[in-house]
């Protein structure tokens, strides 16, 4: 499924290893500079924390204390001098100097469906053309950096990778910590038989394309290879956990989306390019306050946890981490103790991946209810992936239909992010 | 036909193998055309029958034979095989099946928009019916009504009844046009301005899309006011913009004495004579059951064994009539649309599905891509296009008859491109279509194809052999105090809250359970029948429809009242099962699968946006889950009540039966000497892992997935 992008890792493998390569008379640094990028690319990899449900801004990145919509939680100090958030995070607090906050985000869009499009592919839902969402973009667009799958989600779906083609589709992992059943042989074959299998395999099948020129049989072979190549490769050990030591499970908090995030480092570690990490129970209509403190533990120790340790290893540097909502929820707390959906203004999280930690961009009113400013829009965030990947977000490709669609719908980056 | 056939037969003069009259002019005028074209290679000599039996089963079927097709097929004299292979075939309910499948993909259809399932068995009851396409399609374009309840309106639902991508939909779906290019900008490529674009989306601008408060109804209906408007919103200021007048941009051929619109009249005039006949023999059939029910009922009055009911029941079912009519009133507007799309005349039409079943029997169309017929985009074989359109709709646009006559000729039965060819021979020849392009079974067809081969429709282990023991988190009612209860105050059981702490810092244990970790390759059926059963509550949802927001919002109330002992805590428990395994067919699955269903990795679309069809491209994850998936382990391992089994271990084991048995049932066809040789020692001295692991690679090899 990562053929093509494979193939590609290959072009722009040999392009690159000569400096004096040229294509079609061009020097290498005219064919980058022809994509359109300004610099060199500041990130590698990406994890996207993905809240649904709509997660309130209020409660988390941007608290508003003394006013009335502030509700049950206390702000509380970061490591970065006048930033505060809300109280359900302490050990993330000591983790601000690595992050970034944008709290002047500028949705359009209220009902989970359409803002959940908007938000994972910058454009809104339009009749019947599908956008792929942008871990899609960052496969297609970038070249794999390991054996393993390039695009990887976890415990949920990811949008889809629609005119993008189905190579550049998020690899599913359904419980994070446990092997996944299809990397490896059943565990009745062992792995010579399995060996043995596949010998014999290769054998019939370049039997059956023997002298048939046609490419519908060699196209195969390549895929099976790269299965095979997955299946061999030691970087599988990521994905399981029965080694990791029950210390470092407990410091992100021994939950399913503990065990997510610790999956997510391990996986950049390993050359992943895009790792969305699911998680749902944000749409707080009622007793928001109970839920939010409840999401807080889970979150709070995974969150600090894995910035804290990819900022040890210097792997933060190349890590864009970003956790994100379709929209933020009413300042007005209503008569269930819930709040609503509020897509005018909310805020996400980011860190690393050249991002310069401390930074908060825009802010809200007093209430949390309109960006004051330095307002953010949506494709404004993806722009934002884009320009610290080194990708080109005006770049065109082509639909089935053949019309001509922008990787990102219009964002202008947010620069100031950077330093 | 039939005697022509026979006639031919009897007196050799059939130097090729076609078996119907249309089938063997078809082949005749490819042949003119070809040369004319100037083409020097020679067609591919057909198939041999094995491979036709395989190639055509899945196809109609979407499986390959079993042992015993196999033996049936070859048992008929050689002559009558392939005709008899087809009229069998198309009995079967799976022949409905496969092209519910091929019809889902070109309409979009998907189980989860709403009344989707129920479109899909409509659709699927359509075929089964042999319903004309023009018929299923005026319906498709036309009705209005509620999701569920009137299956037909479940098409424009899928793009939310919104008139802009309807045009869009109808003029790619139905007659092979991008004309949606012209809803921004006039065609690029072609003759489609926009304001022929607004034209064609006017049909659809009254009906709207309503969802009741509470209920999450859904249904269409007519409005007075059309939401088209010329110009274009980004064109003209909104004070500028009136309705547009609707207009269908495509002139119909205005010849109507052509031979296969008289023939089209003619067999429409018969059905309709034919209906009305029986429509009055019915009526008089119906009329002396009322007079026998009327006399039942009142013998039973009498005996005082039936309450005097009639006059309520006929109140009811006036009620339900009027609040029907005024829900859903029927579009005008898209039952002319209707009738222009559908119109004989109108070429496009049925071009556009001629092309698009050749092309999935075939391999490739005439126009490709199969929705973009336009100008610069001219078909190869024209000739042989229009020929299958014209007979098509002189045979009243009858979706079996055209399968069977393109099955049934040459061009379908052909082998592929010699080995030696290089490509610009293959080439050559399969688009002269002179050979058979190399094709992968559709994703379905693979996966039923698997579960047939693998003997998986039923359990082919004996019953114990599969045991397994899981740790399983279930949900249980929380113990209530019954005194307590009524007062709405819950006790929880200590002992229960102890068991959830546990349960809650494990994570869920589905790992040994095959069916939660592989669930990637489940077939869940829907049951169609059910889905087109008209519901108890029906009556009482339209009476919603019509209810205001307070009474709506007081009947809320008092269904949300606190109910006690609802609540549920969870227990972690051991259980052990039998893990026999046994699969379902894929065909009636709800659809399209979840993303990274075996269904899906496979190619199946997503039936979104227009223009997304099958993917036919290989991928490291259709290996994975070909390697390592629950499906094909299952397949290949060796279960004491199947045939093979007997062959291995029986008292008269014999091993070179055997192989040649498991190619058979697997490839259907007979290994050659080497093959056996070669078989022996992949299956050692161990033969029943030896025999599952040549199965496993049979079932791998790209000559199982890839047509023969």
């Amino acid at each position: 499924m990562w053929m093509s992008c494979k193939d590609y890792r290959v072009t722009r493998r040999q392009m690159l290893a000569g400096t004096g390569a040229t294509l079609l008379g061009m020097s290498v640094s005219d064919l980058l500079a022809n994509t359109g990028k300004d610099h060199k690319p500041l990130a590698e990899n990406v994890i996207l924390f993905w809240n649904g449900g709509g997660m309130s801004h209020i409660d988390t990145w941007d608290p508003k204390p003394g006013r009335p919509t502030q509700g049950e939680f206390e702000p509380i100090s970061t490591t970065v001098p006048g930033l505060q958030i809300s109280e359900i995070f302490p050990k993330l607090a000591k983790q601000m100097h690595h992050a970034a906050l944008i709290r002047s985000i500028a949705g359009t869009q209220g009902a989970h469906g359409r803002a959940t499009y908007n938000v994972q592919t910058s454009y809104l839902p339009a009749g019947n053309l599908i956008h792929p969402g942008f871990g899609s973009v960052v496969v297609s667009e970038l070249p794999n950096l390991g054996d393993l799958p390039a695009y990887i989600s976890i415990s949920g779906s990811a949008p889809r990778a629609s005119y993008l083609g189905q190579q550049c589709e998020a690899y599913y992992i359904a419980t994070p910590g446990m092997k996944d059943p299809y990397l490896s042989f059943p565990e009745r074959i062992a792995e010579t038989r399995g060996a043995k299998r596949l010998e014999t395999l290769a054998k019939f099948n370049r039997r059956f394309a023997a002298n048939k020129n046609d490419v519908r049989l060699t196209a195969g072979k390549t895929s099976i290879d790269d299965a095979v190549e997955l299946m061999r490769s030691p970087a599988l050990e990521a994905f399981e956990f029965s080694k990791v030591p029950q210390k470092v499970l407990d410091r992100y908090g021994d939950t399913t989306f503990g065990r997510g995030a610790l999956l997510a480092k391990r996986l950049v570690e390993n050359g992943v390019r895009f790792v969305q990490v699911n998680r749902g129970g944000f749409d707080t209509h009622s007793n928001n306050f109970e839920a939010m403190a409840s999401h807080g533990e889970v979150m709070d120790p995974a969150l600090a946890s894995l910035i804290e340790d990819l900022a040890d290893t210097g792997m933060l540097e190349k890590t864009l981490v970003l956790m994100v909502s379709e929209f933020g929820r009413t300042p007005r707390v209503n008569d269930n103790a819930g709040r609503d959906h509020w897509p005018s203004v909310f805020s996400c999280f980011m860190a690393g991946g050249g991002i310069q930690g401390g930074t908060v961009i825009g802010s809200s009113d007093q209430d949390g209810g309109e960006p004051k400013d330095r307002p953010v829009q949506v494709p404004d965030i993806h722009a934002t992936l884009c320009h610290a990947l080194g990708i080109d977000p005006e770049k065109e490709v082509m639909t089935p239909l053949k019309r001509p669609m922008k990787l990102v719908d219009d964002g202008t980056a947010v620069k100031e992010l950077f330093g | 036909m039939r005697l022509c056939l026979v006639f031919v037969t009897l007196i050799g003069l059939c130097p090729v193998f076609s078996l119907s009259a249309v089938a063997a002019e078809l082949d005749a005028i490819l042949g003119q055309e070809n040369k004319q074209l100037g083409v020097a290679a020679q067609p591919v000599p057909l198939t041999d029958d094995l491979s036709f039996l395989r190639r055509a089963s899945v196809d109609f079927i979407a499986r390959i034979p079993t042992n015993d097709e196999i033996q049936e097929y070859m048992g008929w004299p050689a002559s009558q095989r392939r005709e008899k292979l087809l009229n069998k075939l198309m009995a079967e309910d799976r022949f409905t099946d496969r092209w519910t499948i091929f019809f889902s993909d070109m309409l979009r259809l998907r189980s989860s928009s709403p009344g989707g399932s129920a479109l899909i068995a409509y659709v699927h009851k359509a075929i089964d019916e042999g319903m004309p396409y023009d018929e299923l399609s005026r319906r498709l374009i036309s009705t209005n009504g509620k999701a569920n309840v009137n299956p037909e309106v479940g098409f424009i639902l899928g793009d939310n009844a919104d008139p802009l991508a309807m045009a869009s939909v109808t003029s790619q779906v139905f007659l092979g046009v991008r004309m949606g290019c012209a809803e921004c900008h006039d065609h690029p490529f072609d003759v489609w301005t926009r304001h022929d674009f607004y034209g064609l989306a006017a049909y659809f601008g009254k009906t709207q899309r309503v969802e009741t408060r509470f209920t999450r109804v859904v249904y269409t209906t007519e409005a007075d006011q059309t939401s088209v408007l010329w110009p274009p919103e980004d064109e003209a200021e909104s004070k500028d913009r009136a309705p547009i007048t609707p207009r269908f941009p495509i002139a119909l051929d205005e010849d109507s004495s052509s031979s296969f619109i008289v023939r089209f009249e003619a067999l429409r005039r018969k059905l309709a004579d034919k209906a009305v006949r029986e429509k009055a023999e019915a009526d008089a059939d119906n009329l002396i059951d009322l007079v026998d029910l009327a006399a039942a009922k009142a013998e039973l009055r009498i005996r005082g064994e039936l309450p005097d009911a009639t006059t309520s029941e006929a109140k009811r079912d006036i009620r339900s009539i009027d609040i029907q009519k005024s829900l859903y009133r029927t579009s005008v507007l898209r039952e002319e649309l209707a009738a222009f799309v559908t119109d004989p005349r109108n070429r496009y039409f049925s071009r556009q599905i001629v092309n698009r079943i050749w092309k999935e029997l075939v391999g490739r169309g005439f126009v490709e891509p199969v929705d973009d017929f336009r100008q610069d985009n001219l078909p190869q074989h024209p000739e042989v296009m229009d020929y299958l359109a014209d007979e098509f709709v002189a045979h009243g646009f009858d979706l079996r008859w055209l399968i069977r006559e393109i099955a049934m000729s040459d061009v379908y039965g052909r082998g592929h491109a010699p080995d030696q060819a290089d490509s610009i021979e293959r080439e050559e020849l399969e688009s002269k279509f002179l050979a058979t392009p190399t094709r992968r079974m559709i994703s379905e067809a693979l996966y039923d194809s698997i579960v047939t081969a693998g003997h998986l429709f039923d359990v082919k282990h004996p019953a114990g052999v599969n045991t397994k023991v899981v740790q399983e988190t279930i949900r249980v009612p929380k113990k209530i105090d019954a005194a307590d209860a009524e007062g709405g105050v819950e006790k929880i059981n200590i002992a229960d809250l102890q068991e959830t702490t546990v349960s809650n810092a494990m994570p869920l244990s589905q790992s040994a359970d095959s069916s939660g970790r592989y669930s990637l390759e489940n077939a869940i059926e829907l049951d169609f029948a059910a889905l087109l059963e008209q519901k108890d509550d029906d009556l009482v949802i339209d009476r919603m429809a019509v209810m205001s927001a307070e009474e709506l919002e007081a009947q809320r109330m008092a269904m949300t009242r606190p109910r006690p002992g609802m609540d549920y805590t969870t227990k972690v428990v051991s259980r052990s099962y039998d893990d026999n395994p046994r699969f379902n067919s894929s065909l009636r699955m709800a659809s399209p699968a979840p993303a990274g269903h075996f269904l899906r990795v496979f190619g199946q679309p997503e039936r979104q946006q227009l223009g997304d069809f099958r993917d036919d491209n290989a991928s490291m994850r259709q290996a994975l889950m070909m390697f390592n998936g629950r499906l094909t382990n299952e397949a290949a391992r060796v279960g004491s009540l199947e045939p093979v089994h007997e062959m291995l271990m029986g008292k008269k084991a014999n091993l070179d039966k055997a192989i040649q048995f498991v190619y058979l049932e697997i490839l259907t066809r007979v290994p050659t000497k080497v093959e056996v040789a070669e078989s022996r020692e992949i299956i050692g001295r161990d033969v029943l892992s030896g025999m599952e692991d040549l199965r496993w690679v049979l079932l791998n090899c790209n000559e199982f997935r890839f047509l023969p």
